[in-house]
């Protein structure tokens, strides 16, 4: 597996990763830089972030973890698959983007509760829609295209 | 983004806010002449990214959704010109009806007979699929290599956002708009236009002004 360089970005969080490996399509980190780009971790109950925890696929745990020395590597692509997450790669620059599995989506649109973000504006001052809680607030999308 | 302003202006002292998001993969330099000219008094917020359209799953601009005191979308409006200009006669014709159901539900709340069902809203928000969430991350990836400055790389990953979404104008406008239409994807606004309609009609029950 060639060695590259690679830029991760998972969720909204973009983290630069020096030593991954790389297979194809497949993105391959240390346990250490999995922690720390995706919030991932290894436990006695699965794989977990914070309290949410799911079970090491039983007869699939090869294709996730592979041992080599001292090192153990995790494939984040093979990971993706698992969770049904998108993920997109763009090969020539090494970029993996890992988007949110549909059904969370599906999910907090049905809440009918305004997913929240923040935004800024011209000036660089924040903006969090949450903000607004008890005041009607009509949310406009406009583009200059 | 005037008539917005306008609007605020009017309706502010009615518990109502206005907040816009101008969608742009390149950001202020595409925003910031039209922000200046609408002054607005409203928060006018930058999404270089379509972290909106994302989240809400939209599909084209302007949108607007309506949100209430508790936070709970009401209503939502795909393809909404407040304000449209006629390209051949460079007047400009408002969406009076439109505005007077913001007014309508400023004054009433949820006794607005503009406001939706659950079930409506939810019907109009549409599930996300499979699909959205694979186009949602290529044009993400798109997006981030343009900024990164490799807009020539950008255009495989659109292309692949607009065959796995090809009814997502957001992206297909906006990936157009960074390039050449035809040098890049073969096509142009006005044949995608013809291929499906770009707009749905307003759908607004027509009801007595407040």
């Amino acid at each position: 597996m060639p060695d590259l360089s690679a830029t991760l970005i998972y969720d909204e969080t973009q983290t630069a990763i020096a030593r991954p490996r790389v297979n194809g399509d497949e993105l391959w980190l240390t346990l250490a830089d999995l922690v720390s780009s995706t919030g991932w971790e290894i436990k006695a109950e699965g794989i977990c972030r914070g309290e949410f925890c799911v079970p090491l696929p039983t007869g699939r745990s090869d294709s996730l973890l592979s041992k080599e020395g001292s090192d153990t590597w995790f494939n984040l692509t093979a990971f993706a698959r698992y969770l049904e997450q998108p993920v997109a790669h763009d090969a020539t620059h090494s970029v993996w983007l890992f988007g949110e599995p549909p059904s969370a989506w599906q999910g907090r649109l049905n809440s009918l509760i305004a997913p929240d973000f923040t935004l800024p504006d011209l000036g660089g001052n924040l903006h969090t829609l949450s903000q607004f809680r008890g005041t009607k607030v009509a949310l406009a999308c406009w583009a200059s295209w | 983004m005037p008539v917005w302003q306008e609007l605020r202006e009017e309706l502010k002292h009615k518990n109502f806010e206005v907040i816009t998001v101008g969608c742009d993969v390149k950001g202020a330099a595409a925003e910031e002449q039209w922000i200046r000219a609408a002054n607005p008094t409203h928060p006018s917020l930058i999404d270089e990214r379509h972290l909106v359209p994302e989240l809400y799953n939209t599909r084209n601009v302007p949108t607007t959704v309506w949100i209430n005191e508790d936070g709970q979308i009401v209503r939502f409006d795909e393809g909404i010109y407040l304000r449209r200009r006629n390209r051949e006669t460079g007047e400009f014709t408002v969406t009076e009806r439109y505005l007077n159901a913001l007014r309508d539900w400023a004054a009433k709340g949820s006794a607005s007979g503009y406001v939706l069902s659950a079930e409506e809203a939810q019907a109009r928000l549409r599930q996300p699929a499979t699909e959205d969430a694979q186009a949602t991350v290529h044009f993400r990836l798109g997006a981030y290599l343009v900024q990164q400055g490799h807009a020539a790389e950008a255009v495989a990953h659109f292309k692949q956002a607009h065959a796995l979404k090809p009814e997502n104008w957001n992206m297909k406008r906006q990936a157009f708009n960074l390039g050449n239409p035809e040098q890049d994807y073969g096509t142009t606004m006005q044949q995608e236009t013809q291929i499906r309609p770009s707009y749905v009609p307003l759908d607004m029950p027509a009801l007595p002004e407040a």
